[in-house]
């Protein structure tokens, strides 16, 4: 777009020069019209959403369950499940798989936790809401372990980041469990020992071995030539 | 200078003293060429061949490390076959290493993380199992190495040589069982040890210290000067969250070169200690307001007849703190004035760093009082020839040798104290000051260098920099003295000491997160 296809654009809002006369300038305020500015119409609107969602819920499931009656379904309460609302917390709805729930820490194969205190979640964490404390431990290949571990689930903002970060997969948030209401603040402070109590062993190779790397190079080189 | 050589670095013209290597020349040209065993400070062995550079007329690669420059010398660093040589070299140094960055506490400053960013980025091509070698090592008092992580440099061994003077590491075996073990019959145990910590370009050797307390990219460092000795080692102080977690040192030629000693990296945590973070009268906390007023009542009645109250500077205080105090018993009039310090050590003294001094600044509290005018007598003189009319007693810092608790008590004395030790629990008023991690001035080497320190952090509680509490006494008795920063306590100084005329006051040094400074080592 030329500059000077630019000026010949009219100004649909904010003011407009009329005149100008040294340092004065008459200007004209185009305003948008109340019409558009009370949203009345569109609250009415929105009103009317609600009430159609409102009586499809109550009489569709109620219709399909007559016909279904009248072609010689037996009849029972299951037209209800049709309703779209659950009657939590007696049900509740399945989540998606990759739900992030309340924060657990796996423990290696024999049992001992598999954080090493690398505090890569801690400096990636945006709510910087985990502290961590790092001991050294009496494993001889894996020498830092975590004296203390906390996560203030009530500063967390969920993100997920912390799981990326983790380069021995300690730290899931695969429970599927929500952050639990408490009454004290201080009680929403998961410890090294709640989160381990959550947790579950994980199989993942500590120490880091990578995929055989012919098959990467065979598939980055396209004449197959693994030999560079 | 003497004479000097002009080369081209690609395509780069410079101009070097005779003698510089291909490194140091391409550095000045702000190359930097990958290298793992050179170091400065240290005699060039060419070991690593991570520094492959091309000379034209020259057939093969050569190390720049060990490559002196010649006039007219072309080198290339970027052309594929040095690069490839680097690359592949990089290649080899990681055939055997373990990769522990997750538990490794040179992960974020490390050299060979850097490099492999730098060269490579690239998945391993390694499917046999590793070479396995022994971890946690204990070799000494200070230093835990891990073998694995060794990339067999030999700096560490250089250092012991160089620096400490004694040799205490030697490699073992051969091939990819190469290891470094402590030489027979010895420990790595010598009072520059942990110097080797600092120049290990991976995290083989770690520091019983500072090992698995804080990642390198969390700390910030602050420039500052060691106040171990009287030598004023050039350091960096490491902090986060208020406290200091290491002291490393910081290159002056003129001072320590790259190095320090291991006592004065361990100061840092007396530094912690018994601190003095409410000001106290008769030993019970009081705020500011009453301890100060008590201190003025309690010296008024002496300093109607100022020869009876005397005044203590502190050979372990800063230039600043001195001057303020010394300008004080100037205006009061005061009839004596001792330098206190901690007494000599001279099983120190080794022609190295070390020296029999213990205290930072006696080269400044002398020049100043001198400038002052003041007759100041050593502390130590103090308790055989108590003056007949000394009654009260402002004493600067926690050590006053020569006095026990108990001909303390005879006195009135007002403490100006970073931590209730020495005197400070016998006084009648005691008020907190800042220790030397937390105070912005500067202290005199025994060389007479005026070197500057920066605050890392803020003081604990009440206190706050000794020079501001002597203008709060100041005020409080009565004399003006209108500083309010150290820069203005440092430009009257240097306008009163002589040899001084001519120092600046250097800006302040923010800190520097070490997750934006690369690796160290
Ligand atoms: S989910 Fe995000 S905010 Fe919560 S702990 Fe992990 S990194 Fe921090
Ligand atoms: S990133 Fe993983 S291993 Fe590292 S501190 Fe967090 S949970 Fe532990
Ligand atoms: S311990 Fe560190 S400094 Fe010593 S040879 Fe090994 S890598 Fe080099
Ligand atoms: S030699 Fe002195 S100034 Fe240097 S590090 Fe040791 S104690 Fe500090
Ligand atoms: S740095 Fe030149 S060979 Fe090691």
């Amino acid at each position: 777009m030329s500059a000077a296809h630019h000026e010949e654009e009219t100004v649909t809002e904010g003011p407009k020069v009329l005149a100008t006369r040294g340092r004065v300038r008459t200007v004209q305020v185009v305003r948008p019209n109340p019409h558009d500015t009370s949203f009345l119409a569109a609250t009415a609107t929105g009103l009317g959403i609600t009430l159609k969602h409102f009586a499809r819920n109550l009489f569709l499931p109620l219709r399909s369950a007559k016909s279904r009656a009248k072609a010689g379904a037996p009849v029972d309460e299951s037209w209800k499940n049709e309703i779209e609302t659950v009657q939590y917390p007696d049900e509740k709805v399945t989540y998606p798989e990759r739900f992030r729930g309340l924060h657990r820490l796996t423990l290696r194969e024999d049992g001992a936790v598999r954080c090493v205190a690398c505090m890569c979640c801690p400096t990636v964490c945006p709510a910087h809401c985990i502290t961590i404390v790092p001991e050294e431990s009496n494993s001889k290949s894996i020498e830092k372990r975590p004296a203390i571990f906390e996560i203030d689930e009530l500063r967390c903002v969920v993100c997920g980041l912390c799981v990326e970060a983790c380069p021995c997969d300690a730290i899931r948030m695969d429970t599927g469990v929500h952050a639990h209401p408490v009454e004290d603040r201080a009680d929403a402070i998961e410890n090294r020992e709640s989160l381990l109590g959550r947790g579950v062993r994980s199989i993942a190779h500590q120490g880091g071995e990578g995929p055989d790397w012919r098959a990467t190079a065979a598939e980055k080189s396209p004449s197959g030539d693994v030999n560079r | 200078m003497s004479e000097t050589v002009t080369l081209t670095i690609d395509g780069q013209s410079v101009t070097v003293p005779k003698g510089t290597n291909v490194l140091e020349a391409a550095r000045t040209l702000g190359l930097d060429i990958s290298a793992f065993c050179y170091h400065p400070g240290l005699p060039v062995v060419a070991q690593c061949r991570q520094c492959l550079v091309s000379i034209e007329k020259n057939p093969k690669l050569q190390p720049s490390c060990q490559q002196v420059v010649g006039d007219g010398m072309v080198v290339h660093t970027t052309d594929p076959a040095s690069t490839l040589a680097r690359k592949q070299q990089l290649e080899f140094t990681l055939v055997n290493h373990p990769i522990d960055c997750p538990i490794c506490d040179k992960a974020g400053e490390c050299t060979l993380q850097r490099l492999y960013f730098d060269h490579d980025n690239a998945d391993s091509r390694v499917d046999t199992p590793k070479v396995h070698k022994d971890k946690a090592v204990d070799l000494g008092p200070h230093i835990v190495l891990d073998q694995e992580r060794c990339i067999l440099c030999s700096r560490c061994i250089r250092t012991c040589d160089e620096v400490a003077g004694q040799h205490q590491l030697e490699f073992a075996f051969r091939g990819d069982h190469e290891e470094l073990t402590t030489a027979p019959g010895e420990q790595l145990d010598n009072p520059y040890s942990l110097n080797t910590v600092d120049v290990c370009p991976v995290g083989a050797l770690t520091s019983k210290d500072f090992r698995f307390t804080m990642r390198a990219w969390e700390l910030e460092a602050t420039p500052s000067v060691c106040n171990g000795c009287a030598t004023g080692c050039n350091v960096e102080i490491h902090h986060k969250n208020g406290r200091a977690w290491r002291l490393v040192p910081r290159h002056n030629p003129q001072v320590n070169k790259y190095w320090m000693c291991d006592e004065g990296r361990f100061t840092y945590h007396s530094a912690r200690e018994e601190r003095l973070a409410a000001a106290t009268v008769d030993g019970l906390p009081a705020g500011w307001d009453r301890a100060l007023a008590s201190a003025a009542k309690r010296l008024g009645v002496f300093l109607k007849d100022a020869s009876q109250v005397g005044v203590v500077l502190s050979a372990l205080h800063t230039n600043e703190d001195n001057f303020a105090l010394a300008s004080l018993a100037k205006a009061w009039g005061a009839g004596h004035v001792y330098i206190a310090g901690k007494p000599p050590v001279p099983a120190r003294a080794d022609g190295r760093l070390r020296v029999a001094d213990v205290n930072p600044n006696t080269a400044g509290v002398k020049a100043i009082a001198e400038a002052l005018g003041l007759s100041a007598t050593p502390a130590f003189e103090l308790g055989t020839t108590l003056p007949a009319n000394l009654r009260a007693l402002v004493v600067l810092g926690d050590v006053l040798p020569g006095l026990d608790a108990g001909k303390l008590r005879e006195l009135e004395v007002i403490s100006i104290a970073a931590h209730e030790r020495g005197p400070v629990p016998s006084a009648r008023v005691a008020l907190p000051a800042a220790d030397w991690l937390e105070v912005s001035g500067t202290i005199t080497n025994a060389q007479g260098l005026v070197q500057r320190m920066h605050a890392a952090f803020g003081p604990p509680g009440q206190a706050i920099p000794a020079w501001e509490a002597v203008v709060r006494l100041a005020h409080a008795t009565g004399v003006k003295l209108a500083w309010t920063h150290p820069r203005e306590v440092f430009k009257d100084m240097t306008a009163a000491v002589a040899p001084w005329k001519e120092l600046v006051w250097a800006r302040e040094a923010r800190p520097l997160a070490l997750r934006f400074a690369g690796s160290r080592g």
